[in-house]
């Protein structure tokens, strides 16, 4: 219901030929709009300084991480394998020159560059598929090919070029999937099915944004089925269950499988140790050949002296021959004990002895497992590692830790061991395994926070007893075990590469690109709200060069930005002003018109708005090419909206206009009876007129902001001051 | 909200009557009139609830938990200094109309939980008024249920409920806001009940009154907290619907669909932000002194309170002029020094910002290349002596700005790193120079003059009026200050550096006063533009946003909103040995009415499942209505509990309450929908089996309640979830009986444990 009733009419009018002249004229126009000196600038820009540098991991094989997933990435290493690029080159920093480094830079931007085009003439045939006639699809197709920040992002080392075409391909395949949807069952019917499942799972192997393509999609399919389920139309329940168990497949299992797929290619691929080591569990980088963890592991069995390094802040457990003062300056009062605390540069006080509580064999050394309790002696002074129910220095609401004498308050001094991950293995390692150390008596963990104490603590950070057990900054890692030379013991030991079955990979990765993801909220000179993002308040600077004067300002094509915007605001208002009369039994939009704005432009505006409204909630740093997809669907909806004001008719089938008869007459008082088998939308000369003015003016303002997005020619001060259409525009060498 | 009009529609169809269940107490109801049966039996609950509420009201006679912050602001009502909250006014000044009323004179001291009350504070009168509201509640949810078409007896549980509702009880017998808050949501519902029952009667005089109650109740419970802003959202909600349903009534001429729409503009929104808006107006007149608030607010904002108020300045600044300078973006207050170094850098004489006028925050204007003897002025006006040229300084100028109290030194920065600030553009600024030397290029500073409300203050330099930064002439950074405080060797001040390519706000400065006595006369003198009602009115919504979604730091009994429901945490109150309060809410009724809101959703889906497919279902003629009715609550559930999920800010199990106030309502209605297929005799066991099972968890939790004593094996015992973090070990043991406490022989480190456990929430 989402996507109009169709008939096809393509064989009754000429347009079969001007659909595919018209279609022809955008993709080639396209081609040398997104090539146009594609091999300038030749040098890194912008965020192909990830991008590019990750393609060159795939080539060396050498394990990375990032928070996005791995499809995009990989198509651009396979390009670079292709044409014999090794993956030497780093991409280290914004305006290293490719040349210099020998990286075919060329073929990888060729990559996002063709895709560009494949996506123009996916808008072409979404429209043409969505019925809309030719003059409105070649319309909307240009609007988006001369899109400023489109060109400037989809011709360079980027994945949201890969993105928007996957992006597209599903709608488009799924508007043929409603197409058919009255030969149910039947192969085409399958294909498109598939087709859709397939490329929406592309989509969200790219970034995770296509998400928002999964939720359009699954809210499209969810009141199609609700319809079908609607005793009217006379499925049996067995038949709607068949329909239901289609659509899990297809849309569920199928894209499941193939995101799934190449996540294990990634792994299969990324064998070597590399940086992206440090993101993942220790179990994880055991299965990398090369892993510097590994090397250094060793297991902790009783009676071993070990420093523990806190996780979080990579400060080391101390303690020294100080006591707590009796009064702090806040008046409370301390227990007067031995401090420990925390320290960034181990010493020899930093050694702690692993006591054990139960009997062990004195024959051969015990190691520790999970669960076990222990206590914890400070080797420098002979004490004994106590917390208790006092508040510490610096937090009121935590628990003093200190130390006593040995055999004192025993039951003050015991300590749970207990792992971040103790299915790989029960045993206590260095660096393997973090732990937390949990106060058997009054259940707090040991932890330490980045505060330092007052001249009495000598500086050092306070450590105390944290009551959120659960608190993720409460592990540490034991270190080194004194005495113990680790690599060498493990080059004699060579140990083996471990494997671990590729769904606890696969979910562990997924798990850490979604903290992290959510975790990159460190301020970015260039990062903007999702509310500019329509109006164009703030653009992103890309790349420049100080000599020429030359700069790439990703920002969008002012004029179609502005117009799609004031074609949402049509849209919406129409459909409100409509409801609202229909309330009152007065058709304001004809029923047949309306279909078409529900079922067709509603799929384009939902598409928008489930691109762009999600990223309100998100706390993380966003950029202003995060709305590029919806920048695409808003332009779908602006086609619609212009079919709708300019073109005064639909494509529609006969049985709605039996049904609205009345109404057809108005539209064609002259040919009702020729209309009745068929209508067929008829442009204007006005039509033609205004898309041409619109047309006009989009080239007008993309030629105008053009030296932005191709980064040359050079532009003068004046030029450049001329240019900053918005006072938010950071432009460079604007002064 | 269409659930009245199934009932008004069929009153009287015979097959609903043999369904509608008699109500237990038969013999009154031949005698009486419903409406005054409802009256007596809300009378009769509000007796029961009153011991329930009162009970030992005046222990312990110490600050229990954020009392610590709302007894202390109705004193600073009763002694009228400003504070800053983020909460609306409203009940903060009740609570401080009944301290005054009881003779409180507002000066205890309630900085710290545990202080003990002494006799100036009527602390007894003022948790009463919190537990009388809160008490309220309990006949309200009772005519809420009934109003709403409902069997007296579902009506009585849920007040019952209600009335036995540890969380409730514990939190609304306190100086806190929660009770104030929850007796106007829940006399708002009452009143909007009430309205719709009017539904087939409009424009009538109940009709009005009810709607316009509704409009006063919405602008009551907004003004308590923000929380009331969910309640406005499920009335408009209901309101949106009902309008939707009167529009598309084609016999409702389009004349009276407007005037319906504007009598609900005109109750539920201009009413209530009338009435919003007038408590802040009271809170404004009530607070006319300076007070601790002050530093949370705008300059100009402060002009409007008794001791800060500064007189005119001349508006004129020339070479020579002794000045101070604001910081604009920050309320830091004074570029300001004093004879203290910095302890590591370059241990010169330190620079700040302090919010106080001092002697210490006045400074010289000084050209660039004079000596000390000679300032070679040009001059743009001839000096009130006659002869002294006086020069203006212009954009673009080179100054430098001499401390006058510990002069000759002057304004200085260099490459060392700021004193917090640790990274390379940021650069230490001090005050460095010496007698008899000049100082080098390191003083100069660029006068970049930004914005001002006059051509001539955009030209140059004028007090009061223009923006201007001050750039560092070698370094290129320019003067700027942040949210910032230096420690202890500062005294707390706010740190001032200099930052190379800074963001425009914070390096932005505004000289506050001047004198210069070479004026020449008439001296231009200006004021400050002191803000109205409106402009106060904004920018104390402005801070109190920001301040409210700042509060991110961690709370020990902080808890998310996915906790609230199955009740898996509760906040520690206060705590003595052998004696605490906990907040923690009775687990059968949150259990229950989570269960109720969920088993709605379920069936509400199922409904429709059965409706798409033409099945019949069980309800054929009761069904829109429970629908509606529950519908209603369900809603009011949902918007004040989902939207705690977008708020990042610290969060707690208080805030669950008024979603548990609708969450019970929807078990009340859930209870009279089971009722429809029970017989009468089974209706009343199952109303005694709810009832014993509220009330005897309501007493098992009591000793948390009401802070009264208990043993450790009846504490342990009553932890039914471990994560109930509250503390068993200060109750005496049965088994250790009366021996002295095991744990609490050293004093100080007793009260050492009283400061781990309880804190506070708000900064």
């Amino acid at each position: 219901m989402l996507w109009s009733l169709q008939v096809n009419v393509s064989n009754l009018s000429p347009s079969k030929y001007s659909h595919l002249i018209g279609l022809s004229i955008v993709t080639i126009a396209g081609f040398f709009v997104t090539f146009y000196k594609i091999w300038y600038p030749a040098e890194v820009v912008f965020d192909e300084v990830h991008f590019g540098k990750f393609a060159g991991y795939y080539l060396r094989r050498t394990y990375f991480f990032d928070v996005h997933p791995p499809l995009a990435k990989m198509m651009l290493a396979a390009v670079g394998y292709m044409v014999g690029y090794d993956g030497h080159f780093e991409f280290d920093n914004i305006g290293d020159s490719y040349i210099e480094n020998n990286v075919p830079y060329i073929a990888l931007r060729a990559l996002p560059a063709s895709l560009n085009v494949f996506c123009i003439a996916l808008m072409y045939s979404i429209m043409k598929e969505s019925g809309y006639s030719v003059c409105t699809c070649f319309l909307t197709a240009s609007l988006y090919l001369l899109d400023n920040a489109i060109v400037a992002q989809h011709r360079l080392i980027m994945l949201d070029s890969m993105l928007i075409f996957f992006m597209l391909a599903t709608v488009y395949s799924y508007i043929r999937f409603r197409k058919v949807r009255h030969q149910e069952f039947s192969a085409t019917w399958w294909a498109w099915l598939l087709a859709t499942g397939v490329t929406m799972a592309l989509t969200l192997s790219v970034k995770m944004v296509g998400l928002f393509l999964v939720a359009a999609i699954g809210i499209c399919v969810i009141v199609d089925l609700w319809d079908l389920l609607d005793i009217k139309r006379g499925i049996s329940i067995d038949h709607f269950i068949k329909h239901f168990y289609a659509r899990a497949l297809g849309l569920i299992a199928v894209p499941a499988f193939i995101y799934m797929f190449w996540f294990y290619v990634h792994f299969a691929i990324l064998v070597e140790s590399g940086p992206g080591d440090t993101f993942m569990s220790s179990a994880f980088q055991e299965t990398l050949k090369n892993s510097a963890i590994k090397m250094k592991s060793l297991d902790i069995h009783y009676n071993d002296d070990i420093r523990l390094m806190h996780k979080d802040t990579e400060k080391y457990l101390h303690s020294h021959d100080l006591e707590y003062p009796l009064r702090y300056d806040d008046g409370r009062i301390s227990s007067q004990g031995q401090q420990v605390t925390a320290i960034t540069v181990p010493d020899d006080n930093s050694w702690w002895r692993i006591k054990p509580t139960k009997e062990i064999s004195e024959d051969e050394p015990v190691p520790i497992i999970h669960g076990d309790i222990v206590q914890l002696e400070h080797v420098g002074t002979e004490t004994i590692l106590l917390t208790h129910d006092v508040a510490s220095p610096l937090m009121s609401t935590n628990e003093e830790v200190t130390t006593v004498d040995l055999d004192e308050r025993y039951n003050e001094t015991l300590f749970q061991v207990l792992f971040d991950d103790h299915n790989n293995g029960d045993i206590w390692q260095t660096y393997m395994k973090a732990v937390r150390l949990v106060h058997m008596d009054t259940k707090v963990a040991i932890w330490t926070h980045p505060k330092n104490l007052p001249d009495w603590g000598l500086g050092h950070q306070e450590v105390n007893g944290n009551k959120n057990l659960m608190d993720k900054s409460n592990y540490w890692v034991a270190t080194e075990i004194d005495g113990l030379n680790a690599t060498e013991i493990n080059l004699e030991k060579k140990k083996e590469i471990k494997t671990i079955p590729f769904i606890f990979k696969f979910v562990e990765l997924l798990g850490r690109m979604l903290s992290h993801n959510s975790g990159l909220t460190k301020p970015h000179p260039y990062q903007s709200n999702a509310i500019s993002w329509p109006l164009l308040s703030r653009g992103i600077s890309y790349w420049s060069k100080d000599d020429t004067k030359e700069q790439i300002y990703m920002t969008g094509n002012v004029f179609g930005w502005y117009l799609s915007m004031v074609g949402t605001i049509i849209y919406t208002g129409a459909i409100i002003i409509d409801t609202i009369c229909r309330r009152r039994d007065v058709a304001w939009i004809e029923e047949p018109l309306r279909r078409r704005l529900i079922q067709s432009a509603g799929f384009f505006i939902l598409l928008w708005l489930l691109h762009y409204i999600p990223f309100f909630a998100m706390g993380r740093a966003l950029f202003l090419h995060h709305y590029l997809p919806a920048a695409a669907c808003n332009y779908l909806l602006l086609g619609a909206v212009f079919q709708y004001l300019f073109i005064t008719s639909v494509d529609s089938p006969t049985s709605d206009l039996r049904r609205n008869q009345s109404a057809l007459e108005e539209i064609h008082p002259v040919g009702p009876a020729h209309a009745q088998t068929s209508t067929q939308a008829q442009p204007t000369t006005k039509t033609y007129i205004i898309a041409t003015i619109i047309l006009a003016l989009q080239f007008a303002c993309f030629v105008f902001l053009s030296p932005l997005t191709y980064g040359s020619p050079g532009l003068s001060i004046d030029e450049v001051q001329r240019r900053k259409v918005f006072s938010g525009w950071d432009l460079q060498f604007g002064k | 909200m269409l659930r009245r009009r199934w009932e008004s529609s069929q009153p009287k169809e015979p097959a609903v009557n043999n369904v509608t269940p008699e109500d237990p107490p038969k013999v009154l109801a031949k005698k009486l009139s419903p409406v005054t049966l409802d009256a007596a039996i809300a009378t009769l609950l509000t007796l029961v609830a009153i011991p329930v509420r009162f009970h030992t009201i005046s222990h312990p006679n110490q600050v229990v938990f954020d009392e610590v912050h709302f007894g202390a602001f109705a004193g600073k009502y009763i002694q009228g200094t400003f504070f800053f909250d983020v909460h609306p006014p409203l009940a903060k000044m009740l609570i401080a109309l009944v301290g005054w009323l009881a003779g409180y004179k507002g000066n205890f001291d309630f900085t710290t939980i545990g202080n003990v009350y002494d006799d100036t504070v009527p602390y007894v009168a003022m948790r009463s008024a919190s537990a009388l509201l809160g008490l309220l509640m309990v006949p309200m949810a009772y005519l809420t249920i009934r109003d709403g078409g409902h069997s007296m007896l579902a009506a009585v549980l849920a007040a019952l409920i209600v009335c036995f509702e540890n969380s409730l009880v514990t939190n609304n017998r306190l100086i806190l806001l929660d009770s104030y808050l929850l007796f106007f949501t829940a006399f708002t519902i009452m009143a909007f009940n009430k309205f719709y029952k009017q539904i087939n009667n409009p424009f009538g005089a109940r009709w009005w009154t009810w709607l316009a109650l509704t409009g006063i109740g919405l602008g009551l419970t907004v003004s308590c907290k923000w929380v009331g802003l969910f309640v406005i959202a499920t009335v408009g909600f209901s309101t949106i619907k009902d309008l939707w349903r009167i529009l598309g009534d084609v016999r409702i001429s389009k004349g009276k669909c407007v005037h319906h729409f504007l009598a609900r503009t005109l109750c539920l929104i201009i009413v209530p932000f009338m009435i919003y808006t007038a408590t802040f107006y009271i809170h404004f007149k009530l607070l006319p002194l300076s007070g601790d608030g002050d530093f949370h607010m705008s300059n100009t904002f402060r002009q409007t309170l008794v001791g800060n108020a500064v007189d005119e300045t001349p508006i004129d600044i020339s070479y020579g002029s002794h000045i101070t300078i604001r910081h604009l973006a920050t309320n830091g207050g004074f570029l300001h020094s004093h004879n203290s170094t910095y302890p590591e850098g370059s241990k010169q004489q330190q620079v700040t910002l302090y919010p106080h006028r001092d002697v210490n925050n006045w400074w010289r204007l000084r050209k660039a290349n004079s000596t000390l003897e000679t300032e070679e002025v040009e001059g743009d006006v001839i000096g009130s002596d006659g002869e002294t040229p006086l020069e203006w300084i212009y954009d673009g100028d080179i100054v430098r700005l001499e401390h006058i109290s510990t002069s000759p030194r002057k304004l200085h920065s260099h490459d060392i790193s700021a004193p917090l600030t640790d990274n390379d553009y940021t650069k230490e600024v001090s005050a460095y120079g010496f007698p008899n030397y000049e100082g080098d290029s390191n003083d100069h500073w660029i006068v970049e003059i930004e914005d001002g409300p006059t051509e001539e203050s955009r030209e140059r330099l004028q007090s009061r009026q223009t923006q201007f930064r001050l750039v560092h002439a070698t370094q290129n950074c320019a003067l700027f200050s942040h949210d910032v405080k230096l420690p202890d060797w500062a005294f707390g001040q706010q740190e001032v550096a200099c930052m190379l390519s800074a963001k425009k706000p914070k390096t932005l400065w505004m000289i506050e006063s001047t004198t210069n006595e070479l004026l020449p006369e008439p001296v231009d003198m200006i004021g400050y533009d002191i803000p109205g009602f409106w402009g106060k009115f904004f920018e104390l919504h402005r801070v109190m946003w920001t301040t409210n979604a700042g509060l991110t730091g961690a709370h020990p009994y902080e808890s998310r909103p996915s906790t609230w429901p199955m009740l898996k945490s509760g906040v520690s109150f206060w705590a003595r040995p052998g004696t605490q309060i906990f907040y923690i809410g009775n687990p059968v009724i949150y259990w229950l009415s989570t269960v109720a809101v969920f088993t709605y959703m379920i069936l509400w889906g199922f409904f429709r499942f059965l409706a798409k497919t033409n099945r019949p279902d069980r309800f054929p003629h009761r069904r829109p209505f429970f629908e509606n009715a529950a519908g209603f609550y369900v809603a009011g559930w949902a918007f004040h509990y989902i939207t705690f999920y977008l708020m990042h800010r610290q969060l707690f199990l208080h805030h669950y309450l008024p979603a548990l106030y609708f969450g019970i309502l929807v078990f009340g209605v859930g209870l009279d929908l089971v009722f429809l297929r029970l017989r009468p005799f089974q209706r009343v066991l199952v109303g005694v089996l709810v009832c014993s099972l509220v009330i005897y968890s309501f007493v098992e939790f009591s000793p948390l309640t009401y802070g009264t004593e208990w043993t450790r094996e009846a504490c342990e015992a009553s932890r039914w979830l471990p994560s109930w973090k509250y503390r068993c070990d200060g109750y005496e043991s049965q088994l250790t009986n009366h021996s002295a406490s095991l744990i609490n022989t050293d004093d100080a480190i007793s009260t050492v444990i009283e400061n781990t456990l309880v804190t506070s929430i708000d900064p």
